[in-house]
């Protein structure tokens, strides 16, 4: 498979142009707040996205959705800023669905600046398939572009809804810590990686990299001192539950339940997953230890049975107990700090990355590996996404044999509202990348939201020394020289806005 | 797992104590505990830093807490007695002569005979604002007489106060022992992020301890965080919470560069948990594997400094190594150990398996190469000279020594020197004795596991021995003994300090067989 957007070819690295769009200039005023909350559940029997195997939902376990927030603020001369918010129970955000809900959000609002739309996915594993030509598609099921445009209409419903409903408020910031991160990577003797691989064994080493449990929160109020919104920045992507056949919005759905429960059930929560590329929500030790303390915490009598197993619904309450909890207190302890009158400035910047090279080896591998599973039609349409997984390789092989250094398109988004930052990328961006820029941020906050695009893993030069899925050839399209220039490229972008 | 018992709830849901139809069983775990202060009552060296500090006052008092444990079962008896005390660690004679160790098992098996010395297990919170325990010469240690520090002020020496020391930690042993009243455990698992990894690899691979995130080549934190609270706590009869041993993997160094005497976050925690359930509750730290932990935040430290403002929590200063960092990780703990008690109420066990095993076991020293050699005497070569001529200035100019801790550069000196020099001499006994002993302790109280050892320890280490231990959560405890670090291969690979051959005796070999040697032990008791 092909995919024309990653392909810019020609263009040699080192003479990039730059495409750096500034939509507003920074300002402090009259901080405007709409939110809305739309449901995007599609309606089964649904393909569900996420895995390398066609998996058909029957089921709608929780409802998924879209949360959104609207910010207007005055500034200078009258001259208005906007920034629009948007998460998505979603696995990531491809390319054709942004300009879809671009377009029609424009529809809806013309004249409004959509440039200025930051669109992230929560990363779960059990949404409606959004990726075109991703799998093969039986005729019995809603269709990927169907569901595409189903999104991109509600979603424009409800920015036109909040941008509506827009009414003076104040904003809060804040920072706590919950575990809900487990780097998945395990590492072993022999120097390799295996991701969710056995800790229990003699070959065992470490855990390969970082975690970062720290919750950055933002806490929006109305003038009356009601919570409107709240975005939550959590360092560990929404995949408890990523391998059932059902729509399940994974542990967003609890966590929304309990804030709405306390603030209200008009609550909009934007789940903002941060670099998390090797993070999970799952243990991979102490298995037992976790498990038994879930089970007591549910009143379970028989402990006899405690397994392995977390993708559980209890499993889901727990996490997302841990996350409330934490948001309750970080909540507590702001909420006499709000602010109505914020420097809120959005930028949109368009960058390209050099890609990650394939090696003639790698190529030879993936040849040989579609070639295997394109053997026998029956196979072949089983294993349609293995083998675009292998196809991708080497086209990519192909391409960088002609145009020499390939790079690959990324919208970035800045933001800065106040003494918080919000930096975007579209990766699963391994977490030492997010700790770089969170380091070296002048912001007091600075909110690393990852999977506002279309994904692919980017590993660090660790990772990729030990090897296996997520830092392999396959799984990444752009590699830690890429991960390095693009976290150099964000700090600097913050920062230009603390001069 | 009892027979002939029933279960009894009482009103407020707590499982009682167990009977059967003639009446209460005999007790068949029995639980004390006590606790005493080891603040010295004059000024002594603060352990913990490359400089000598002459402690100037009392910050908050150290303390140490003991929790006694017998347990009768199938016609079995095993006794055991955990003791923490607010000290870097204990020494055990692996790194000077001192065995405090030793010693205090001396007197708590005096003073109650049918105690065996390896029924008690002695472990150090980490706090770098505790005495030197020593029976060495000060100027063999800092290279400058105390009399010389102290300005012939009236001080208590090292060697004094390894003496007292020794004396009430054994009081706080055996007053347990003496206060042990039926009662039942509960363990649970619950979390407090409070522990971050402290070292920070640069782009070029090379590892700092501490250092500045912000620095453009600034590439990763060097390994992993461990944010488990292991918490195992004790009950009596009528079900009131009597105490709470508390395992983090984090050192209790907040305020680590204090001239005064302090049990660090220690303090703060005790007080807030007492406040919160029952004055009278015993608190019990352990320190996991935590050998390249630390307190500090390493990043985000400003978010992190003002919502300990926010919080209130600012008397007396925030951010890095401020109360207001030691209030905020009260708090968390605090938290941690809330968090899950209307559970471990729940299930509480009157009459669980308890179990121990103590050996001495040789492990593989860090063998030292020619390069590392040739460090040490550069180490040695560049701070040789700088001593001595110190030393010469302060003979030529007594007055100097009049100056508010004057001591400081020079004791720093003669650290640096004196690191180089015993690099050299490990180099010649390594020749000779590959091995050294150490002593590994583990415990079994019904399904969960303590496992110590005396080092400080890295965090994968520990890590692997929870997920090779037969237990359902396993609790591991560093500075069961004299320390020194056992760093892992991906910390020598970048060398920081606590990677280096100075820091350490031992190195990934060593610490393999140490994880391999603690997991069979462990098994032996299941």
């Amino acid at each position: 498979m092909k995919s024309e957007h990653f392909f810019v070819a020609s263009r040699r690295f080192f003479s990039l142009t730059l495409l750096v769009i500034y939509n507003a200039a920074a300002v402090a005023g009259e901080l405007k707040i709409g939110a809305a909350t739309v449901d995007i559940t599609p309606a089964p029997p649904v393909s569900v996205d996420g895995q390398m195997a066609l998996r058909v939902a029957t089921k709608v376990e929780t409802p998924v959705e879209a949360n959104i927030i609207v910010l207007e603020s005055d500034g200078m001369g009258g001259k208005k800023t906007t920034s629009v918010w948007i998460t998505c129970d979603v696995v990531t955000i491809p390319t054709e669905l942004r300009d879809m809900i671009r377009a029609a959000v424009a529809d809806r609002l013309p004249g409004f600046n959509t440039r200025n739309m930051l669109i992230n996915a929560t990363h779960t594993h059990t949404g409606g398939v959004v990726r075109a030509n991703w799998y093969h598609e039986p005729d019995s099921i809603l269709k990927v572009v169907d569901y595409q445009r189903f999104i991109a209409g509600r979603v424009a419903g409800g920015v036109a809804e909040a941008w509506e409903k827009r009414q003076a408020g104040s904003v809060s910031w804040g920072l706590g810590y919950a575990k809900v991160a487990y780097n998945r990577r395990a590492r072993y003797a022999d120097g390799s990686a295996r991701m969710y691989g056995r800790t229990d064994v003699d070959e065992f080493r470490k855990i390969e990299g970082y975690e970062d449990q720290s919750i950055n929160t933002l806490f929006f109020w109305s003038n009356s001192g009601s919570l409107m919104a709240a975005c939550i920045n959590v360092v560990s992507p929404a995949q408890i539950v990523e391998s059932r056949s059902a729509i399940n919005a994974d542990y967003w759905h609890p966590l929304r339940q309990m804030l709405r429960d306390q603030n209200g059930r008009n609550l909009a929560v934007l789940g903002w997953i941060g670099a998390a590329g090797d993070q999970t929500p799952r243990p991979m030790y102490e298995h037992l230890a976790e498990a038994r303390m879930v089970a007591l915490r549910n009143g379970q009598k028989d402990l006899s049975t405690l397994g392995k197993d977390f993708r559980t619904d209890a499993y889901l309450k727990e996490m997302a107990r841990r996350i409330a909890g934490c948001v309750n207190d970080i909540c507590e302890v702001v909420r006499n700090d709000r602010h109505t009158d914020v420097q809120l400035v959005h930028q949109v910047e368009d960058w390209e990355l050099p890609m990650r090279l394939v090696t003639e080896e790698e190529y030879a591998e993936s040849k040989k590996a579609r070639d295997e599973d394109s053997a026998e039609p029956k196979r072949a349409l089983e294993m349609k996404r293995r083998i675009a997984w292998q196809q991708e390789v080497i086209d990519r092989y192909e391409n960088q044999k002609k145009t020499g250094r390939p790079v690959y398109p990324v919208e970035i988004h800045v933001v800065r509202l106040g003494d918080i930052a919000i930096a975007s990328n579209p990766f699963e961006l391994f977490t030492d990348y997010g700790v770089q820029m969170k380091a070296r941020s002048k912001a007091l906050q600075t909110f690393v939201v990852q999977l506002a695009g279309p994904g692919t893993y980017l590993p660090t030069k660790e990772a990729e020394a030990g090897g296996h899925y997520s830092a392999i050839v396959q799984s990444v399209r752009v590699g830690p020289e890429g991960g390095q220039i693009l976290v150099d490229k964000t700090v600097k972008a913050v920062n230009r806005l603390w001069p | 797992m009892r027979k002939v018992l029933t279960i009894c709830l009482l009103l407020s849901g707590v499982l009682s104590y167990p009977v059967n139809a003639a009446g209460p069983l005999a007790d068949p775990l029995r639980i004390g505990w006590a606790s005493s202060d080891i603040t010295p009552p004059k000024p002594v060296l603060l352990q913990g830093q490359f400089h000598a500090r002459l402690s100037e006052g009392v910050k908050d008092p150290i303390t140490a807490t003991a929790l006694a444990m017998e347990s009768v079962k199938n016609g079995r008896t095993t006794r055991l007695i955990l003791i923490s005390a607010d000290l870097i660690s204990i020494a055990d004679g692996m790194r000077g002569d001192a065995d405090l160790r030793q010693e205090v098992r001396k007197r708590i098996t005096a003073a109650v005979p049918e105690l065996e010395p390896t029924d008690i297990t002695l472990n150090g919170t980490h706090t770098h604002t505790a005495p030197v325990v020593s029976l060495a010469d000060t100027k063999d240690i800092y290279g400058v007489s105390l009399d010389l520090i102290s300005g012939g002020k009236e001080v208590m020496r090292p060697a004094e106060y390894f003496e007292l020391a020794a004396r009430r930690i054994a009081d706080a042993a055996v007053n347990a022992w003496k206060s042990r009243k039926a009662g039942g455990i509960s363990y649970g698992l619950s979390k407090a992020v409070i522990g971050h990894n402290r070292l920070q690899v640069d782009q070029a691979g090379k590892s700092l301890m501490y250092g500045n995130t912000g620095r453009p080549e600034f590439s990763h934190i060097e390994g992993y965080e461990d944010h488990n609270l292991n918490l195992l706590y004790t009950w009596d009869k009528s079900g009131k919470l009597t105490g709470v041993v508390i395992n983090a993997a984090v050192p209790s160094q907040v305020s680590e560069h204090l001239y005064e005497i302090s049990a660090d976050f220690w303090t703060e925690t005790r007080a807030l948990l007492r406040q919160e359930l029952g004055k009278d509750l015993f608190v019990l730290p352990q320190v996991s594997a935590a050998g390249d932990q630390s307190p500090h935040i390493m990043w985000g430290d400003k978010a992190e400094e003002r919502m300990q403002k926010l919080m209130d929590m600012g008397e007396g200063g925030t951010g890095r190594n401020s109360m207001g960092r030691r209030r905020q990780i009260a708090r968390h703990i605090t938290d941690g150990v809330k968090a899950i008690l209307p559970y471990m109420k729940k299930n509480i066990e009157w009459d669980p398996v308890v179990a121990q095993k103590t050996e001495v076991v040789p492990l593989s020293r860090r063998l030292l190469g020619q390069s590392d050699l040739e460090t040490a005497d550069k180490e040695t070569a560049e701070w040789q000279p700088k001593y001595e001529n110190l030393l010469a200035d302060i003979k030529a100019n007594p007055g100097k020594t009049k100056e508010n801790r004057w001591y400081r550069d020079i004791t720093i000196a003669h650290t640096r020197f004196r690191r180089g020099k015993s690099v050299h001499e490990r180099y010649e006994l390594e020749k000779t004795n590959p091995k050294l002993p150490v002593e590994i302790k583990v415990i079994r109280i019904g399904d969960m596991a303590i496992a110590c050892n005396p080092f400080e320890l890295y965090l994968d280490y520990g890590v692997r021995m929870k997920v090779k231990s037969p237990a359902v959560q396993t609790f591991i405890v560093q500075l069961s003994g004299g320390g020194t670090y056992l760093p892992t291969q991906r910390s020598i690979n970048g060398g920081a300090y606590g990677a280096v051959p100075a820091s350490t005796l031992f190195g990934p070999e060593g610490g393999n067989e140490l994880v391999d040697k603690t997991v069979e032990m462990l098994k032996s008791l299941w």
